[in-house]
């Protein structure tokens, strides 16, 4: 190697290195600066220096976005791809650090907000490599800055109990991982996924292969929230700081998606082996199969008895990884990656208004949203919005999302032999439909109860609320808008 | 048997160890411990595979449990913060006690 190949390598990485730096930028105006200001003055600096350092990283990213690069053996791989990816997930850090000036839950909002952005670098490398030790240290960067936000309000036991149990379950998956790696690389004699494609076929049926596969594939369901791993989401989603949940349900669900879909159809595509009806036959399309039916079932049918919103929306996490786990059986990454991203500024929108509303009202319940419609009609409109897309009417986003994973899923095979999971999970989504519409009838239907006064937020995270709303209503009413960039 | 078999009987142990360690201990920080076991049981095939693969003059498997440990120090040290917060609150590092969130 060259030092010609390491300047490559820093122009290439420059908004990596802008992220990198907005952190310091924020711990040192933090911490030099505005030792002497009220909370909300800091969360409002923090936010926008965030904002600031992300804009220029997007701008280096949409200047170099036709940049295609294959540096160090597949440590790291640039597509036009992954750089639209990696815009979204600027977009979804900033509309999250402008989450953290609803409520003081902390003190040390600087911190916070330089975490925030630290995740974000975690997931811009995790979602530019094909190397697997590139993909594990940079997903315990994101999984250890998360673990360490949702415990950050230290004045609450729930705080630091959701970050105990995301913590020791995330801990457990790390090293299913790396145990399911350590296979890959015994089996292949390499850790780069186009390498290891070209030699795990040799291996197809192996019982070895087979455990690298349930190990990888357990893992990275524990990130993605996919029943039997999903134990730890509801405590985190209900526990940790809305900034934090927020998160948690959206830039980290992208970047792992995104990572677990090219593991399996770039790095494993020779076994797949086949979940279709009555030919199962061992390999990770069986494994995510059974994955996929059992987050849409068990998801759904808990979100129907929750009262609490924030385990309600856990819940129907859980039912949407099935849902997207759909796109990835069917092997289009640009179904998964529309379902993903869509369903992310949703989370992300339905989390800011569970935000703005628990900091008036101090009440998490779905009874706390009662005559919303009177109290703020822009949250109203806003959380209908967001609650019908997952909900999949049309023409929101979450109807295309589902449209096309579901529409990869029955197009693959030959003779439609998935038809029994697509009909599962549109079974699946008319269910979900009765808990969703319990949520919307309270904020429309359900009379305002005495002694509430009106509910808003600040003018940005309403602009923002406002933004996400329209972007969620246009790329469901054109998805050709998005689609056409994650090709 | 050859030696590789050899090594990998002893991190499949290491990780089962590890992995009812985790299960079945109530303190946090033995189900750390579990945790840190499983790890390692991965840093020994990454070396196993290393030395009796094909191309050892490649030090792949090395630094992959460089990186590996390297991580793990760092979980530990976010594990151990974890754990002292939560025994400001219930006086105790037990996983059982901290349990108030259910449904």
């Amino acid at each position: 190697m060259t030092n010609g190949d390491y300047y490559q390598l820093l122009k290439l990485l420059a908004p990596e290195w802008t992220v990198v730096g907005t952190v310091l930028a924020i711990l040192f105006a933090d911490l030099q600066f505005w030792r002497n200001r009220s909370v909300a003055w800091r969360s409002a600096g923090a936010a926008s220096i965030l904002s600031l350092g992300f804009a220029a990283a997007a701008g280096l990213l949409i200047w170099k976005r036709a940049v295609t690069a294959d540096l160090l053996g597949g440590t790291l791989v640039l597509s036009p791809t992954s750089q639209y990816v990696k815009l979204a997930l600027l977009g979804l850090a900033i509309v999250t650090a402008w989450l953290c000036t609803e409520g003081e839950f902390t003190k040390h909002v600087g911190e916070f907000v330089a975490l925030i952005a630290l995740a974000t670098a975690g997931m811009m490398f995790l979602v530019s490599t094909e190397n697997l030790l590139m993909v594990f240290v940079a997903l315990e960067l994101v999984s250890l800055s998360l673990y360490v936000m949702t415990a950050f309000n230290k004045r609450s036991p729930r705080s630091a109990e959701a970050a105990l149990k995301y913590f020791l379950f995330g801990g457990m998956a790390a090293a299913f991982t790396l145990f399911g790696f350590s296979f890959l690389y015994g089996l292949t004699g390499s850790i780069h996924l186009p390498t290891i494609a070209a030699k795990i076929s040799w291996h197809a049926g192996d019982p070895l292969t087979l455990v690298a596969i349930v190990l990888v594939v357990a893992g990275f369901g524990f990130k993605i929230a996919a029943v039997p791993f999903h134990l730890w989401a509801p405590d985190a989603y209900e526990g940790a700081p809305a900034p934090a949940a927020a998160f948690i349900a959206s830039g980290s669900k992208v970047a792992s998606f995104f990572v677990l879909g090219k593991l399996l159809s770039v790095g494993l595509p020779g076994v797949g082996g086949s979940g279709a009806w009555k030919a199962f036959s061992p390999g990770w399309l069986a494994v995510v199969a059974i994955l996929a039916t059992a987050s849409m079932i068990f998801g759904n049918l808990a979100a129907l008895a929750q009262s609490s919103l924030r385990r309600l929306l856990a819940y129907s996490a859980i039912a949407h990884a099935g849902y997207a786990l759909l796109a990835i059986i069917g092997g289009s990454q640009p179904a998964l990656l529309y379902y993903a991203i869509t369903y992310a500024v949703t989370s992300v929108g339905i989390f800011g208004v569970v935000a703005v509303v628990e900091n008036r009202t101090g009440n998490e319940d779905i009874a706390g949203l009662a005559g919303l419609r009177e109290r703020s009609f822009l949250l109203s409109v806003a959380l209908s919005v967001f609650v019908l897309s997952l909900a999949g009417v049309p023409p929101l986003a979450g109807f295309f999302g589902k449209f096309y994973a579901f529409a990869a899923a029955a197009k693959l095979g030959s003779s439609l032999g998935y038809w029994w999971l697509v009909a599962l999970a549109l079974g699946a989504s008319c269910v979900s439909l009765f808990y969703y519409l319990q949520v919307l009838k309270q904020v429309w239907v359900a009379p305002v109860p005495e002694g509430q006064g009106k509910v808003a937020g600040g003018w940005v995270v309403s602009i923002l609320l406002a933004l996400l709303a329209l972007a969620v209503l246009v790329t469901g009413a054109a998805p050709e808008l998005l689609i056409r960039f994650l090709k | 048997m050859t030696p590789l078999h050899g090594y990998l009987f002893v991190s499949a142990l290491l990780f089962a160890v590890g992995l009812a360690g985790a299960l079945t201990r109530r303190n946090a920080i033995l189900v750390l411990v579990g945790v840190e076991l499983m790890l390692n049981a991965a840093n020994l095939n990454f070396l196993a595979f290393w030395r009796y693969g094909p191309n050892p003059e490649a030090l792949t498997g090395v630094m992959f449990v460089l990186f590996a440990i390297a991580v793990a120090a760092a979980e530990a040290a976010v594990g151990l913060a974890l754990v002292i917060a939560i025994y400001r609150h219930y006086r105790s590092s037990n996983v059982d006690e901290a349990a108030t969130m259910k449904g």
